[in-house]
């Protein structure tokens, strides 16, 4: 693996279940790891035991970060990972990295889903290291601020589902592929990465999920620790709320699901971000 | 008019209609400017903050606030750009009102990152086939 670029994994009080390394080795991936911990943390010496050739702690200052992030509400509790999220690049520019990928320590596979013989099936990625520096190719030429891979849950329906037919979506979650000289920022207590892709999106800033790959996450709000309290504290409804709050023009609350009915926010995309146009459309010097 | 109007949400379909992974394709006709934005919300919050008795200052804040529910359709703004003057064109794009696939950059970049991924998938991925 190129070594301009390393695997930041946000992790918070599960030293002894960050899932996400044993994955990535599972899949391929010969390169750096950063666990990106807190100085809040309790289990941080515990973290510091899993040091060893290719994979280190940075410990970062929530304090220090917090001026810094917009949290959207006047709560005074700092058990987000808002503060990680939005210490990354700096991190990134301190350890001379050009790019890297943030992830969540509780990733258990990385898949593709492809078409074979009229069916949706999956293959296993096994050499991450390749796919990594073709998702940075991308990343470099497209002007993107982040490349995300899909999430499983992303394929429900199969070959019908939106994701498998439409390919490249204007959103990122969960995976960031990042270009440490291109950063951008995180908002909210809770939901900030869809508040990021709406909000920064609005203004122009192009963040982009691939069906190409997806990643699988163990299921929210069953694994102790990490973001886990935040959830069941506040639940999906106040979670849907803070993407309201930073662009009341293009989302809503609404309900989803059948049987198991739940609150989540909805995207109304024709008003949430620019479309993205040929240049031949463009007048003048160009054709 | 209820705060938040609730509707049967189509556009992620019209979305996909309509794009090319991933470039919007404008109209061939040029829409009318005033149906580029959707004013109803922000001139009923304009209203109220207009008939207020809150000091100037605290309107002048309120209507920049009420700015952030002016729904801009960026579908017809494309399909405007197309259409639009050079000049109009540039300060569209200045406000990232539409953005430029310059030289096709990202439909191309996307092309072959997913080509690049089906190569690597089909040499060395695990294949399991789902149940």
């Amino acid at each position: 693996m190129r070594n301009d670029f390393a695997v930041f994994i946000l992790t918070h009080g599960r030293p002894d279940r960050v899932l996400t390394i044993k994955s990535l080795r599972k899949c391929g991936y010969t390169g750096k790891i950063y666990m990106i911990v807190d100085d809040k943390d309790d289990s941080i010496d515990k973290y510091k035991t899993l040091i060893c050739d290719d994979i280190d702690v940075v410990i970062f200052s929530k304090d220090d970060i917090s001026s810094e992030c917009d949290t959207c509400d006047n709560i005074d509790r700092k058990n987000i990972v808002l503060y990680a999220r939005n210490s990354c690049h700096k991190i990134a520019k301190d350890l001379g990295l050009t790019y890297f990928l943030e992830l969540d320590d509780d990733y258990s596979e990385f898949r593709s889903r492809m078409l074979i013989d009229g069916k949706l099936c999956t293959i296993y990625v096994r050499d991450f290291d390749s796919i990594a520096d073709a998702v940075i190719e991308f990343l470099e030429n497209s002007g993107a601020h982040t490349v995300a891979f899909a999430q499983t849950g992303d394929f429900i329906g199969g070959a019908g589902s939106r994701v498998f037919k439409e390919r490249l979506a204007r959103k990122a979650m969960n995976s960031f592929f990042c270009k440490t000289d291109r950063p951008f920022k995180f908002y909210g207590r809770i939901n900030e990465d869809v508040n990021a892709y709406v909000l920064n999106g609005s203004r122009g800033e192009l963040y982009f999920t691939i069906a190409d790959v997806s990643l699988d996450q163990c299921t929210t709000q069953a694994h102790k620790g990490g973001l886990t309290e935040s959830y069941l504290e506040m639940g999906t409804y106040v979670k849907s709320f803070y993407t309201v709050i930073c662009c009341p023009s293009s989302v809503k609350v609404h309900v989803m699901g059948c049987s198991h009915k739940r609150i989540h926010h909805s995207i109304d995309w024709e008003h949430a971000v620019p479309k993205i146009i040929s240049s031949d459309f463009k007048k003048g010097d160009r054709k | 008019m209820a705060l938040f109007e609730i509707t049967k949400n189509e556009a992620d379909e019209t979305y996909t209609r309509k794009t090319q992974v991933p470039q919007y394709v404008p109209s061939k006709t040029k829409p009318h400017i005033d149906s580029l934005v959707d004013y109803k919300k922000y001139s009923q919050l304009i209203r109220n903050i207009n008939e207020s008795g809150v000091s100037e200052e605290e309107k002048k804040f309120l209507r920049f606030g009420a700015s952030r529910h002016l729904m801009f359709n960026y579908s017809l703004i494309a399909d405007y750009y197309a259409h639009a003057s050079k000049e109009m064109q540039e300060l569209m794009e200045q406000s990232a009102l539409v953005i430029l696939d310059i030289d096709d950059a990202i439909a191309n970049g996307y092309v072959k990152l997913s080509s690049d991924i089906e190569k690597i998938m089909n040499t060395t991925g695990d294949r399991t086939k789902d149940a």
